[in-house]
């Protein structure tokens, strides 16, 4: 019978810290297989093929079942990094199968996955593993031994809540219409085709779809960072191309939020960001007061604080933040609750209601159904290559 | 071929391209087209589209000083004669095709695995394995890099901080883009030597997985191992009858 061991409890309780000690006691030994939060620390980065990172931790010896790898053989020369999220779990753990090792830890990284491959996830390690170390924001599965953190009697990087709510300016969004949307990837891998949707303010959308389906190529299309083969995007009566002119309409707070900032500091992402708005004179202004009470409420002491000394989950809650500043009309947040303890899930939860309320329109890109459930929302389904809206 | 046969093709053209004169380099051009023409074909094309457009900021700045400023080579200068602006083009020209080259060589023997992982090929070379630990390495920095310069590209994209297309913006923030890859990188890198290689020791496992595997070389190494030898041959004879 293996050890499977679930570390509960809400941020900033020592979860990682405990994870940690968990490695350190297996390193004697023969190693713990680790699989970080995001992508970069959940496979080596040591490989700059799919077919080489399976080499890598491939062991004849190894005696277990094969958990399935997560591309077909088309990709097996494509770059594991260029894989989605939830594609690279699903190849770290791939790896896994094939490997010797006995114990593998988990720190968040099966909240990127959907229900059916997570449940596939879980299935496989108990089964597979001798002993599996998991921190998890959700329920523990049947059967594991959970071992509850302690928060600490003063909470770090709390969020204040009512305050966020406070400073939520209504925003009238124009409505969001795409037609004709075709992108491929020059590796050529087909995400578009002729897809269109039409999406209205005052509404928040989950944008749903198996692991690797183009939900976040979608974000990037919208912001302006990929440029489609061809599409039409309309904002209320105006033509939208972000791609020739620029974004003046969304806001994104990636999955991995050190994948957004535009500097060092907070206080150096948001001066950059007003900075470019120069170019949008219609794009409304934010104060600096309002920005420093925005970050306050999301739990920094300081604008000035380095953020690459933050931790992770910090570092997440504080991407949220130039989405919140009521900037932009839209507002798309890619797996906001990645790491997010079950209070904070619950109260985004309320805040993303709350700025459809107030005019906003929301996209959101989450696996986790019970933060779903807690707002109203139509599913914005990313699959066959098309976008259908239910 | 084999990598080890590339290698050899790709280190001997090199040192020919950096001892050659303008002769010599054409005749480097010559074996290095029939080489890229033969072992890579089509994404050599990628291949000469890259060295040009590498090449061509050093070509265009080396004629502007050395042709339209300047109108003596170095090698005038020195020997205080007067020299003339067709010697200063000589010498530019020199140094840009010397450049355009090695660049070139290089990826076209990199070219040659592009339907092998790069592990397939590493395992192939003739080297300790220090060595190919650091080839490792190296290659799992560039990507690092690599990914962090797409990533906050798509950061500054999308806050608008630079744009997509070219533009005045850009050659003002581009510097932001510098410090945001560097960045991007280095949490990337820390992450990695922190958590996940320390606890799996995963740079352990470089060890069988880049195990040798033999591949005795076959018609192509001898023939472009060959043709690489007595490119440098020619280059060699040309500076020494040059120099008498």
């Amino acid at each position: 019978m293996g050890r499977f061991e679930f570390i509960s409890g809400p941020n900033f309780s020592g979860r990682s810290a405990a994870l940690r000690e968990t490695m350190q006691r297996n390193a004697a030994g023969d190693g713990t297989f680790y699989i970080g939060p995001y992508a970069e620390a959940a496979l080596s980065g040591l490989t700059s093929t799919v077919r080489d990172e399976v080499l890598l931790y491939r062991n004849v010896a190894a005696e277990r079942p094969v958990f399935p790898l997560p591309v077909g053989d088309e990709a097996l020369l494509r770059d594991p990094q260029s894989l989605s999220g939830g594609e690279q779990v699903l190849l770290a753990l791939h790896c896994f199968s094939q490997s010797a090792y006995r114990h593998i830890a988990i720190d968040t990284a099966l909240e990127q996955l959907d229900p059916g491959n997570r449940r596939g996830a879980f299935d496989y390690v108990a089964l597979a593993a001798e002993s599996v170390t998991l921190i998890d924001n959700r329920d523990p599965p049947d059967g594991w031994t959970v071992l509850p953190q302690e928060p600490f009697t003063k909470p770090a990087f709390a969020i204040d809540w009512p305050k966020l709510a406070e400073l939520i300016e209504p925003h009238a969004a124009s409505g969001l219409s795409i037609s004709g949307l075709n992108f491929k990837y020059r590796n050529g891998k087909s995400i578009f085709e002729n897809a269109r949707v039409t999406l209205e303010p005052g509404r928040a959308y989950r944008v749903s779809g198996v692991n690797g389906a183009g939900k976040t190529t979608l974000f990037k299309l919208l912001v302006g960072a990929l440029v489609p083969g061809c599409a039409t995007m309309t904002l209320g009566n105006e033509t939208y191309r972000p791609w020739r002119d620029g974004n003046r309409a969304l806001s994104l707070a990636t999955q991995n939020p050190d994948q957004q900032w535009c500097g060092a500091t907070l206080a150096e992402d948001i001066a950059r960001r007003c900075k470019a708005l120069t170019a949008h004179p219609h794009v409304e202004r934010i104060d600096a007061q309002r920005v420093q009470a925005l970050a306050a409420a999301l739990g920094a002491a300081s604008l000035d604080t380095h953020l690459y000394e933050l931790p992770l989950a910090a570092r997440k809650r504080l991407s949220w933040t130039w989405p919140f500043a009521g900037v932009h009309p839209w507002v798309m947040l890619d797996e906001p609750t990645v790491g997010q303890d079950r209070a904070t899930r619950e109260n985004l939860a309320q805040y993303m209601t709350l700025m459809c309320a107030r005019g906003y329109g929301v996209m959101f890109v989450t696996h986790d159904d019970e933060f779903a459930a807690q707002l109203p929302h139509r599913v914005l389904t990313v699959a066959d290559r098309a976008l259908r809206l239910t | 071929m084999t990598p080890n046969g590339a290698a050899v093709f790709a280190i001997v053209t090199l040192a020919a391209a950096v001892a050659a004169n303008l002769r010599g380099l054409g005749t480097l051009c010559f074996i290095v087209a029939a080489f890229a023409a033969t072992e890579v074909r089509g994404p050599a094309l990628t291949a000469l589209r890259r060295s040009i457009l590498i090449m061509l900021p050093l070509a265009a700045f080396m004629l502007a000083v050395w042709v339209g400023i300047v109108g003596r080579s170095p090698a005038e200068i020195a020997a205080r004669v007067d020299g003339s602006r067709l010697s200063a083009f000589a010498y530019a020209a020199t140094v840009s095709l010397r450049l355009f080259i090695i660049i070139f060589v290089v990826q076209a023997a990199l070219m040659c695995f592009h339907n092998e992982s790069p592990f397939t090929a590493i395992r192939a070379l003739t080297l300790p394995l220090p060595v190919k630990r650091l080839v490792v390495l190296t290659l799992s920095l560039i990507a690092t890099l690599r990914h962090a310069v797409d990533r906050s590209h798509t950061a500054l994209v999308s806050s608008g901080v630079i744009t997509r297309r070219l533009s005045l913006r850009n050659v003002m923030h581009g510097w932001v883009l510098i410090q945001s890859v560097w960045l991007t990188a280095i949490t990337t890198v820390l992450g990695r030597v922190r958590d996940k290689w320390p606890a799996e020791n995963t740079l352990v496992l470089l060890e069988p997985a880049l195990r040798p595997i033999v591949r005795p070389p076959g018609t192509a190494d001898v023939i472009w191992g060959a043709a690489a030898l007595t490119g440098l041959a020619f280059v060699i004879f040309e500076r020494v009858s040059g120099a008498a």
